[in-house]
């Protein structure tokens, strides 16, 4: 456990060369420790597996029949919402909106949902442990699709199209299914094996950062110096990849960044301390009924999950993929631009962190170009080509 | 991951103790002086990720004259950050020595503090051992 391996060693003997070479206008001459960290944050896109906790995960009934549940309005209690209306695929699956708007606006900036499927936990506060379970909670919160398992059933039992992909999906029509709440958590499954479709593809620092990694100098002179001066300042001095961290660039966990948890007059919004209370009381997370994994594989972090004080006013490490498609930023939306959001940590007030909080986070007090250069990164990290197209046009497909 | 030379010989680590009784745990990473007790560990997997959860393998053995073990407990902190983990690992005993603690996770990169305790007739002895994680 304790020794670096054999190919780590290796593998810095092979980058030597590497570290001797100055900026020659291509490369910049990057540390043994700055070249180790940058390889971290791939390959991509990551191994997946399918999820366990649900049967119908990676099968293409479930998935075509997913997407069409993904934009069906009658799911909702006004019959005039959808998941797509706020997660719409045009605006990376996100409405660039602050926060977002369902049948009332709700507290919280909408969460895209490219890469998902790597979700240890989901929404701000990771109140769900399943992307089939965090699926199921917008349909009933009251805010959002305000719908209920009664409606969602009926409608499922009685429109011959959703009939028709739910018996292709779970192999018996759904009104042999008596219980509305099974149903529904059906429905949830079925729209998460969709959404676990929606990956990000590879980008600049993607083709960069492998070529790093097989030593391909002219491959990676490629990436703009400025990129290149901003992966620096991020691995660096910036300590942004702290907690963001891994091909995914988060940590999946939650930390209090001095961002506002007031959510409106004389309200606060309690993040993940509120998350955890109702994950734990949830009859639809992972240690609950509805896992189809009976090894409960998936279930550690559920089980090990520790409410503590420091949670209240924590939020989720949001991924930095696709970042600069993604904005507002922050739980709440209330930082507008990607410029807004590197300045804000570069004079983040420490008088508004939690006494037992962070002690990481300090003002960076980065000049004006390494705030551009910070930006020019993080936009490397986006792919801009995404043309995502419902398959057959949203037109009836089950017969 | 890279050692903490001079944490590991504060706790009075040292790969067989001289002073004490040595754990049976092959492949055991560190072996600890844990007051009337030695404690040795290993991770699995082998290498300790960043905000992925492990599980530590422990085997305890008892110096001259200590009691017989009540419990054992592990958790960690960052202390430079002054946070623990998100999560209480669980800790399961195995055989009469062997001990096996899950749900462990370093959700951040840096130096973390593993902490046993071992309570027995009314006492706790504590050991700690730093692990920097890359």
């Amino acid at each position: 456990m304790m020794r670096k391996p054999l190919c780590l060693v290796l593998f810095f003997a092979a980058a030597l060369p590497w570290l001797s070479l100055a900026n020659d206008g291509g490369v910049l001459d990057f540390t043994a420790d700055e070249l180790r960290r940058i390889l971290q944050h791939g390959p991509w896109p990551q191994a997946w597996s399918h999820d366990p906790s649900n049967r119908v995960s990676g099968k293409r009934d479930a998935i075509d029949f997913g997407e069409q549940l993904f934009f069906e309005n009658r799911l909702s209690g006004s019959g005039k919402l959808a998941c797509g209306s706020c997660h719409v695929p045009e605006r990376d699956w996100s409405d660039g909106l602050a926060r977002g708007e369902g049948m009332q606006t709700v507290d919280r900036n909408t969460p895209n949902l490219v890469n998902v499927r790597y979700h240890r936990w989901y929404g701000w506060d990771g109140a769900a442990d399943s992307l089939w379970s965090q699926s199921i909670r917008p349909i009933l919160n009251e805010k959002e699709l305000a719908s209920d398992p009664k409606r969602v059933a009926e409608l499922v039992r009685t429109d011959a199209e959703l009939a028709c992909h739910y018996t292709r999906t779970f192999g018996q029509p759904p009104a042999a299914v008596k219980d509305d709440e099974a149903l529904l958590v059906d429905i949830g499954k079925a729209l998460a094996a969709f959404q676990e479709t929606i990956v990000a593809a590879r980008t600049t620092f993607d083709e960069f950062r492998d070529a790093l990694a097989r030593g391909d100098r002219a491959a990676a002179a490629r990436y703009s110096i400025p990129a290149q001066r901003g992966l620096k300042i991020f691995v660096g001095k910036g300590n942004c990849a702290t907690c963001h961290t891994g091909p995914r660039f988060t940590n999946g966990e939650f930390h209090a960044t001095g961002v506002s948890f007031f959510a409106g007059k004389g309200r606060v919004d309690p993040g993940r301390y509120e998350g955890i209370r109702e994950l734990k009381s949830s009859q639809f997370n992972l240690l609950g009924p509805y896992n189809d994994d009976p090894a409960r594989s998936t279930a550690v972090a559920t089980q090990h999950v520790d409410l503590v004080q420091r949670n209240f006013g924590e939020f989720k490490v949001p991924s930095l993929r696709n970042a600069a498609l993604t904005g507002p930023y922050m739980h709440n939306g209330q930082i507008g631009t990607l410029r807004e959001v590197v300045g804000y940590y570069s004079e983040i007030n420490v008088d508004r962190l939690h006494a037992d909080g962070e002690q990481l986070l300090k003002p960076l007090k980065l000049t004006a170009q390494e705030t551009d250069d910070l930006i020019v990164f993080v936009e490397s990290l986006t792919d801009f080509r995404t043309n995502w197209k419902r398959s057959k046009g949203g037109e009836p497909t089950c017969k | 991951m890279r050692t903490e030379w001079l944490a590991v010989l504060a706790a009075g680590a040292l790969a067989a103790p001289a002073y004490g009784c040595v754990p049976d745990l092959p492949g055991a990473a560190r072996t600890l002086k844990a007051g009337r007790y030695s404690v040795a560990y290993r991770a699995v997997p082998d290498k300790l990720p960043v905000s992925q959860h492990f599980s530590l393998l422990i085997a305890v053995c008892a110096n001259p004259g200590a009691p017989p073990l009540e419990t054992v407990t592990v958790d960690a902190q960052m202390p430079e950050h002054r946070h623990g983990m998100n999560y209480k690992a669980s800790i399961k005993r195995e055989s009469a020595s062997r001990y096996r603690a899950d749900g462990l996770m370093f959700h951040m990169p840096g130096r973390w503090e593993i902490i046993f305790e071992l309570r027995a007739a009314g006492r706790t002895d504590r050991v700690t051992q730093s692990e920097v994680i890359e």
